[in-house]
């Protein structure tokens, strides 16, 4: 009797466990309902998108921060590299705009350079951490002040703003608008509508959506079904283990902090294009903290070895949500930090309570 | 292992002391060679400006080094200092619309806050010590919810309203000299216009630098301190040596929210508003000096002095560049490379921490 009762769970204690590892997603499902009545137009079409579409390089941030999570590390740098390949990318646009390029040419040349520059930051933070064993925590935190001063430097501390007209049109359009029983166009608006009929067009996944699921889907492909993937978990698990089994560990950490300061340069290019401006990240905006949450509410554990990428896409979506219904339901918007704050605390109480979860 | 120590030459050791002491070097050949640079810079004033930058930090760094040393961070200290000097700030303001003389309100206002403001470093505490959340996450939640609780409070803006004797203790200095005639201490003598008038130690600097002698004391003499770094140590052998270690991690998130809280009311009384974003950019700022100072992140080592060396090489860098007319750019990128150099030092060569401890 007792032997039976020790091993296999009760209904009830199945049910919580699921509940508990779910709850992220249950959470979410839950202010979406509430949203729904308080938030004046927060059940459509257009605010999920709009959700999704301002949620892009956070989850580039989270995703690259996830990485770093499971092997038991942490990136602070991400949300300064952001800036940095921001500004420099649009540094160079600007540049070439002015030099009377083709527009596709200089966006293209500028977001490459930025893209190739930001494997630096990483590749020093790697370097740092592995080879002379500065504690993540640090390494990250030196390389988040010079992150920040270069992009300051090379914008002087202004934003970087003549930039080609056709960047934010790039980075807000959709794949698919409708008019109803008129047009139907890809890309772009279709032409010849104006004024009353402009409010009648149906936009349907945002270019950022498509750009991000397939970074998403490649990076939740190498965590989950390559070498890499199963590299990363073990690192975080047992380094001594990892080491043992023949992993090149070193190697493999330098890969991980390059490919989190490649997304954070992805991330500042993309934010070029969302806005189209480039600036540096200012010290009150927190990216990387944010990300890390994001990361923790997803079920990653900062000791390592845990988490995963739906998670901590969930993690930011929870975020996202959150902000976009406060601020539809004219609640002040600084609760939003607080809440934040709460649902991170019971993010890692819940992980706590219930250890044998993964 | 003691024979090897005696075997070693005095020049080896020599290198080694000047190892263990690269912080205080490197300060004072900073200050040397930006003093040759910049004349200015080790005026009379120059040192004064210094002085009057530099509590923020310096108390934000000594809340940090309790914290670090026991092997934790406090992410939210930043935001604990907006939360007290917005907090302050309408305290005092609304004392002072109920009628209350201005001196009065002020002292009110500031031990209200004080009591107020230890209320987050508790709930960290309990968070940490009771509930086993991980320090980076419990104080950076604690970030959030001072963030969201300071900007409610003000409505997004800054409180202000403060009467003017505020502003005259905040920016007031311990001693004046009038130059052959009279000295006073806190109260400025009245002069003639364009008389000549000395003003030496800002009080901003006296009231924090108190703090720091002592919890200087505490950490280094006390039973309190020794108890610190046991835990940093290790949290095993703390808890069989009999140390509570859960009320004592409790007290020390405690403290780093009452430094936190001083240096918040310090702002509102020199820059006459309260800020919610008041401490954003000194939470770095202090977590780098306690780094620097040459604890470590995994417990057990640092002290308050180290601390302060760290807090100077940053402000010198700062004011030293400012001076040689560099944006604040540049400040990030040197503190950034100290940073990384400081933890260097200290791997390169593991002598210099085992001598020392």
């Amino acid at each position: 009797m007792n032997n039976n009762k020790n091993s296999t769970l009760s209904v009830s204690q199945r049910l919580q466990s699921i509940l508990a590892k779910n709850w992220a997603i249950l959470f979410t499902l839950i202010i979406i309902l509430i949203f729904s009545f308080t938030g004046k137009r927060f059940f459509q079409l257009a605010n999920f998108q709009n959700i999704l579409h301002l949620s892009t390089i956070y989850l580039l941030l989270t995703a690259s921060e996830t990485f770093v999570i499971i092997t038991g590390g942490i990136d602070l740098s991400v949300g300064f590299v952001m800036g940095l390949s921001s500004v420099l990318s649009a540094k160079i646009i600007e540049l070439l705009h002015a030099a009377n390029f083709p527009p596709a040419l200089s966006i293209s040349i500028g977001s490459i350079v930025a893209l190739i520059v930001c494997i630096i930051p990483g590749l020093i933070n790697g370097v740092l951490i592995t080879k002379y064993k500065v504690p993540p925590f640090i390494a990250t935190l030196g390389m988040m002040g010079i992150a920040n001063g270069m992009a300051l430097i090379i914008s002087e501390g202004f934003p970087v703003a003549y930039l080609p007209r056709v960047l934010p049109n790039i980075g807000n359009s959709y794949l698919i608008y409708i008019l109803p029983g008129k047009a139907i166009s890809f890309f772009s608006k279709p032409k010849g509508i104006a004024g009353e009929e402009i409010k009648e067009l149906i936009r349907i996944i945002p270019n950022s959506l498509i750009f991000i699921s397939i970074i998403i889907f490649i990076l939740w492909h190498i965590l989950k079904n390559t070498k890499f993937g199963q590299h990363t978990y073990a690192i975080g698990g047992s380094m001594d283990a990892a080491v043992r089994a023949g992993i090149n560990t070193n190697k493999h950490l330098i890969i991980i902090y390059v490919l989190s300061s490649f997304l954070a340069g992805l991330a500042g290019v993309f934010y070029v294009f969302q806005t189209g401006i480039g600036i540096y990240t200012s010290f009150g905006a927190m990216y990387e903290l944010l990300a890390i949450a994001g990361v923790v509410i997803g079920g990653a554990s900062l000791m390592g070895g845990k988490g995963g990428i739906i998670g901590s896409v969930i993690g930011v979506f929870l975020l996202g949500v959150i902000e976009n219904g406060l601020h539809l339901s004219g609640v002040d918007p600084f609760f939003r930090y607080i809440a934040v704050g709460l649902i991170l605390i019971v993010a890692v109480i819940i992980d706590q309570s219930f250890p044998d979860l993964l | 292992m003691s024979n090897m120590v005696t075997q070693r030459n005095g020049i080896h050791r020599f290198f080694l002391q000047l190892g263990s002491k690269w912080a205080i070097i490197f300060l004072i050949l900073g200050a040397i060679l930006f003093s040759i640079i910049s004349p200015g810079f080790l005026s009379f004033n120059g040192i004064q400006v210094i002085l009057i930058n530099s509590p923020f930090i310096l108390l934000l760094a000594l809340a940090e080094t309790f914290v670090i040393i026991t092997g934790g961070i406090d992410l939210s200290v930043g935001f604990v200092m907006g939360f007290a000097s917005v907090v302050s700030a309408k305290l005092i303001a609304l004392l002072v619309v109920m009628g209350m003389n201005d001196l009065f309100s002020i002292i009110t206002g500031i031990v209200i806050t004080l009591f107020i403001g230890i209320i987050p470093g508790f709930v960290n505490g309990i968070l940490v010590a009771r509930l086993k959340v991980p320090p980076f996450i419990a104080t950076f939640s604690m970030l959030g919810i001072t963030h969201g609780v300071s900007e409610l409070l003000i409505k997004g803006v800054v409180a202000k309203n403060l009467p003017v004797l505020a502003g005259k203790i905040g920016n007031g200095s311990l001693i004046y000299i009038v130059p052959g005639k009279t000295v006073s201490f806190f109260i400025k003598p009245l002069i003639q216009r364009g008389g000549n008038l000395i003003e030496i130690l800002p009080t901003v600097f006296v009231i924090p630098f108190i703090f720091i002698l002592i919890f200087a004391f505490i950490l280094k003499r006390t039973k309190f301190g020794q108890h610190t770094y046991a835990i940093g140590g290790n949290v095993d052998a703390a808890i069989r040596a009999g140390i509570n270690v859960k009320n004592h991690l409790i007290k020390i998130y405690m403290l780093s929210s009452l430094f936190a809280t001083i240096a918040g009311i310090l702002y509102v009384l020199r820059y006459i508003t309260g800020k919610a974003d008041a401490g954003t950019g000194f939470l770095l700022d202090g977590i780098v000096a306690v780094v620097i100072g040459g604890a470590s992140l995994y417990g057990g080592i640092g002290s308050v002095w180290k601390t302060i060396i760290g807090c100077f090489i940053i402000l010198v860098l700062e004011n030293g560049l400012r001076m040689l007319g560099f944006p604040t750019f540049y400040k990030y990128i040197l503190v950034g490379i100290v940073l990384i150099f400081a933890v260097l030092v200290d791997k390169l060569f593991p002598e210099l921490i085992h001598k020392e401890n």
